[in-house]
């Protein structure tokens, strides 16, 4: 066994670090969020131009002929920088449903876009206050000609308003509930009868509510029928990317707290020296410990084809606890200047907690887990 | 990265499995039931020792040289793995975990030859003297003196939590030899090849399960030879040190949590849930019972990752987070095991306890351990280092990283 990762995924991992490091510190992450646009141009470019974007794709389509494992290291690097751009869900959704689908002109073309840094792909997935399981998804795609006609609302779409294609999963028959029944779409983000409520999320990306009223869709742009199993893969792919992600917060989050407390002084010496805070920083450390565990493990399984739905479920619930448990302590560690927004400890609680919210709550997955055996 | 063992080690896990699904006796296994604390009944114990041995394989972390099987990390892992998951009783860890390898690092030649074969052999029981009343967490702060005397130390005072100490006819401890400079530099580490010398007494202590396992032992004058000693006079700390010294891969407690996960399973199926139906099918419980196996899953992965020789075994925090960690998580299987018996953990049931009772337990055998198995596990984060030291430790590391 072992859980390293190979000296070329190191290396890719270092080059964004270091890119990263000089250009994407807090305080220019923090003119970012006051600045208009809704994520670094430059910045995406530059993932381009390092081959982040083409990493999961195979190789016949302009990719590296990677998965979702080589993006794990790079993804714990975004988490540290609290980057904003929508790297996990245009590449482990977006793109990912288009690499799924074989052979398709309108397809190809756009992954080239999304690969080459042109274009983004976003994916109209969530719905209601959130959908745990895809078996969930309620939003109609009717029959229509040759495809199909889209009515209702997607929530959460990362990337929406900026996005050149998007992938809608959808319901063409059956009952929330039913594996059945489900599609997968190619949508034109300006197609008529397509409405954006666009926003920033509490975490620093751009999002959007999507309302569909009356979109049609041509057959040629259904890339999956039957699509439970596929979006399921998307899903799970996602969260091992966003669960890096969060475990990459964990880690800084740990850090910068432990440096806090060193020199943060209070009654004459550092406030670490107090048994209730050190105790409080060896719980977040065993946090962090056991998130990293299961993202390295999870990983691992994911490398040999083995990652199954539960272990998912236990990625998912562990990391999303893991990663409040040690950012309420971060928040609480630094007092009332980690209330604050020009610190960076409460950017990062929003980021975990964010992760936390999104592909089902720890509640979901915990009694997922208790009410099956492995 | 490989998430795989490989087929050597597969065809290893399958040789382990067929001796250990044959090799036990009735009573090894009836004590491996009835287990509830760390340490297994002591007849059994010795009794299965005994019969690993003869195939070899009594001390797998030993080198061979010394009569270990020379396994791998990995090795040994699956063999504690394929152990816990047919639910064995452990063998006694101060012989052949904690005085046995400390003797192959520090003894010497003479002290080596005369106790690593009954030890492994399992002729001979060691306890652990180094707790006093008033030197728990904060151990260098010991009293129990020894006075030289020509060939002879004299020693004079008490231990504490002497593990199966009425068992015992040997003991490992540490003495003070010197009051006058700082606490450690004052302290030798014995051993004592007899536990019956003139002026020693030996005095059970009733645990909160009803039976005794630890013991306080008293020395009253008690004459015993120097070339007990390991390592110089005054020394002795750092031998305690060593001892207590973490090995890479040493813990395997994922497999015996996950054993108990699915016991708890199997229970709640013929549980009555107050809300009507069975308690497997109760959301709340069906909730809890995920987090806490995700809980331990999280932990599997963690010892995983140690035994590939992941470098966060390097930290300094390791065997601390190792030890908080598998603490924590068997104290809340603890927990969750009494949730499930509810009222059938009330009765006391001593007899029913000692293996080749003959009287019956009241309800199942799960009920039957669910609250001596709850007490006992209280220790766990109370011995080997409060879990408050531990978390010391652990905090050191996090500040340390920024000085």
């Amino acid at each position: 066994m072992d859980f390293l990762f190979t000296e070329e995924q190191t290396m890719l991992r270092d080059s964004v670090a270091r890119y990263l490091d000089k250009t994407y510190d807090f305080d220019a992450r923090q003119a970012l969020l006051r600045s208009e646009a809704p994520y670094s141009k430059a910045a995406w470019s530059q993932f381009a131009e390092l081959g982040v974007l083409a990493l999961p794709f195979p190789e016949d389509v302009g990719g590296l002929g990677g998965s979702v494992i080589d993006l794990v290291p790079v993804a714990e690097v975004f988490g540290e920088h609290l980057t904003v751009e929508p790297w996990a869900f245009a590449l482990t959704l977006a793109g990912g449903a288009l690499a799924a689908t074989g052979n398709h002109a309108a397809a190809h073309k756009h992954l080239a876009d999304l690969i080459s840094g042109a274009s983004l792909g976003a994916f109209a997935y969530d719905e209601h206050r959130g959908i745990a399981t895809p078996a969930q998804i309620a939003m109609t795609a009717t029959p229509s000609g040759d495809g199909f006609a889209l009515n209702g609302q997607k929530r959460l779409v990362f990337g929406a308003a900026e996005a050149g294609f998007m992938v809608v999963a959808a319901r063409s028959a059956g009952q929330p509930g039913d594996t059945q029944g489900l599609v997968l779409l190619l949508v034109d983000p300006r197609a008529p009868g397509i409405t954006m409520t666009p926003f920033r999320t509490q975490d620093g990306r751009s999002a959007a509510h999507v309302r569909f009223d009356k979109v049609s869709v041509a057959g040629a742009d259904v890339l999956a029928k039957d699509a439970h199993d596929l979006i399921a893969k998307l899903i799970s792919d996602a969260i091992l990317a966003l669960a890096a992600e969060a475990v990459g917060a964990m880690g800084a989050l740990l850090r910068i707290t432990g440096a806090y407390a060193t020199t943060r002084k209070q009654f004459g010496v550092a406030i670490g020296t107090f048994q209730t805070v050190a105790h409080r920083l060896a719980d977040m450390k065993i946090a962090h410990a056991k998130a990293y565990a299961s993202l390295m493990y999870s990983t691992a399984l994911a490398e040999a084809g083995r990652l199954t739905a539960r272990d998912v479920s236990v990625l998912k619930a562990q990391v999303g606890k893991m990663g409040r448990s040690i950012a309420e302590a971060a928040v609480q560690t630094h007092g009332g200047v980690g209330m604050t927004d020009e610190l960076s400890v409460g950017h990062y609680l929003k980021r975990v907690l964010a992760f936390e919210a999104m592909f089902g709550a720890p509640d979901f997955h915990f009694r997922k887990i208790g009410s099956s055996a492995a | 990265m490989n998430i795989e063992f490989g087929p050597e080690l597969e065809s290893f896990r399958q040789e382990v499995a067929a001796f250990l699904d044959t090799a036990p006796t009735p009573a090894i296994r009836e004590a491996g039931r009835k287990t509830t604390s760390v340490f297994a009944p002591f007849e059994e114990a010795i009794a299965w020792q005994k019969i690993l041995n003869a195939k070899g394989w009594a001390a797998p972390a030993w080198p061979k040289e010394y009569g270990g099987t020379g396994w791998s990390v990995e090795q040994r892992y699956i063999f504690a793995e394929e152990c816990r998951r047919r639910q064995l009783p452990p063998l006694l860890p101060n012989c052949l975990q904690m005085v046995g390898p400390m003797l192959i690092d520090l003894g010497t030649e003479e002290q080596k030859r005369k106790h690593l074969p009954p030890i492994l052999a399992g002729d001979v029981y060691w306890t652990q003297g180094y707790s006093e009343p008033n030197a728990g967490s904060d151990l260098a702060s010991l009293q129990c003196a020894a006075v030289s005397d020509g060939d002879d130390y004299i020693i004079n005072g008490s231990k504490i939590w002497t593990t199966l100490a009425h068992h015992a006819n040997r003991m490992f401890m540490l003495v003070r030899t010197d009051k006058t400079g700082k606490k450690q530099e004052g302290i030798t580490f014995l051993l004592l090849e007899r536990t019956d010398y003139p002026g020693m007494d030996i005095r059970p202590i009733i645990g909160l399960d009803g039976f005794p396992e630890q013991c306080e032992v008293f020395f009253d004058n008690v004459r015993v030879p120097k070339s007990g000693r390991v390592g110089a006079e005054n020394d002795g700390w750092s031998v305690a040190k060593h001892l207590l010294k973490h090995e890479r891969g040493g813990s395997a407690a994922s497999p015996a949590l996950l054993h108990s996960i699915a016991r708890i399973r199997e229970a709640a199926k013929t549980t009555q849930s107050p809300f009507g139906g069975a308690l497997a099918d109760d959301a709340v419980f069906q909730r809890d019972l995920g987090e806490l196996e995700a809980d331990i899953l999280s932990y599997r992965h963690f010892e995983q990752l140690a035994i590939s020789g992941h470098p966060m075994v390097k930290d300094a925090a390791y065997p601390s987070m190792n030890k908080t960690m598998n603490s924590e998580l068997s104290q809340r299987v603890s927990i969750m095991m009494t949730r499930v018996s509810g009222i059938e953990t009330v009765p006391l049931q001593l007899e029913a306890l000692s293996v080749g009772s003959n009287v019956a337990p009241l309800g199942s055998d799960f009920d039957l351990i669910a609250m001596p198995y709850y007490l006992n596990t209280r220790a766990t984060s109370i011995y080997a280092g409060t879990n408050e030291v531990q978390r010391d430790l652990i905090a050191r590391t996090v500040l340390a990283a920024n000085r």
